[in-house]
């Protein structure tokens, strides 16, 4: 084992061993905890296995290896963050109508104590 | 004789007034006051999260008091106000500004505009009023959505339940103004938009938030241009 191979393994399993610490500490819920799983899994075996990104690029015909693990981070980076948004609209649309829901049951509750 | 359990059943069948209302403690309950002096309908002041006595000041007055619990913006407010009179069944929703800028007794100006044309919303425009980087806004929408509506930032509407109904379904939630999304959504759905000409006053205090300054002009643009993509084009079968 290399001083590269080294490096890159330490840091993929930290990173992996971060993420499942906080699936464990229930920071992390549902799909997103399948998503940051999988990334645990990944980043810990092209820590462990980097040449795997070389061999990859190598089959691809790609002249400069590195370059497909920056283009393959940033999409999936890119990806993450579109249904991140997606997902905040859809709680801000949810948060909303609770909150005009609970301004008018709130109303109608006071309004029955005041019948009474 | 046994009291109803709400007195919101006189709104069933009525006119209901909403008033969407952030920190208008000022002027809230003289407009509440005037409006009732004016007309019979149910008076529903939303409070959009105030930080000052807007909700104790327009309950003093005689309204009925919905209070956001987050601060929602106008069109969150106004469409709180909508669903409430739906709920309890009110045959047309009037709203108008918490600021003293739109009068009661322009209230009979919208009914009877409603009344002769039947459109499924009336505005109470005062178009001579509009300022320049408004003017310049209408041409711009005019262009990009087709709406013909001169006074398009107008608060003073009549709503008939139809046009209520459809603004108080989810996916008229998201808007963050009142304006575009909301017309471009009844044009969507073949719903009849007029304007009836009404005097206004300058705004007793504060001034537009939307006109404010060039960033919120520009921010606003910018969203409502958004909305006008999102929305052009997508004709429905009539609701």
């Amino acid at each position: 084992m290399n001083g590269v191979q080294i490096t890159s393994l330490s840091i993929g399993l930290i990173l992996a061993a971060t993420i499942i610490y906080l699936l464990r500490r229930d920071h992390l819920h549902g799909p997103y905890a399948l998503w940051w799983l999988s990334m645990a899994v990944v980043t810990a075996l092209v820590g462990a296995f980097p040449g795997a990104i070389d061999w990859i690029a190598n089959a691809l015909d790609i002249g400069y290896p590195p370059a497909l693990a920056f283009v393959l981070a940033i999409a999936l980076m890119l990806v993450k963050m579109l249904t991140m948004d997606i997902e905040r609209t859809r709680q801000e649309l949810l948060l909303r109508r609770l909150a005009q829901r609970l301004a008018m049951l709130d109303e109608e509750i006071k309004e029955r104590n005041r019948g009474e | 004789m046994s009291k109803p359990i709400h007195s919101y059943t006189l709104m069933r069948d009525q006119l209901a007034i909403v008033i969407p209302a952030r920190n208008e403690a000022p002027t809230v309950a003289a407009v509440v006051a005037r409006v009732r002096a004016a007309s019979a309908a149910q008076v529903i002041v939303v409070n959009d999260s105030s930080t000052d006595d807007t909700a104790a000041q327009a309950r003093s007055a005689g309204a009925t008091v919905l209070t956001l619990p987050v601060q929602l913006g106008a069109w969150g407010a106004t469409q709180t106000g909508l669903r409430f009179a739906i709920r309890h069944g009110a045959r047309a929703v009037l709203t108008m500004d918490a600021d003293g800028q739109h009068h009661a007794d322009a209230i009979a100006t919208l009914l009877a505009t409603q009344e002769t044309t039947q459109a499924d919303l009336v505005i109470g425009s005062a178009p001579e009023r509009l300022s320049r980087p408004k003017r310049i806004a209408r041409l711009y929408f005019r262009l990009i959505a087709g709406l013909e509506v001169r006074d398009f930032t107008s608060g003073f509407r009549l709503y008939s339940a139809r046009a209520a109904r459809l603004l108080c379904f989810r996916h008229a939630t998201l808007f963050d103004y009142q304006d575009l999304g909301v017309l471009m959504l009844l044009k969507n759905y073949g719903l009849r938009v007029v304007e009836a000409k009404v005097s206004m006053s300058e705004r007793n205090h504060g001034m537009s938030r939307v006109f404010s300054s060039w960033a919120h002009v520009a921010r606003y643009m910018l969203l409502t241009t958004l909305v006008c993509m999102a929305r052009a084009g997508r004709a429905r079968r009539p609701a």
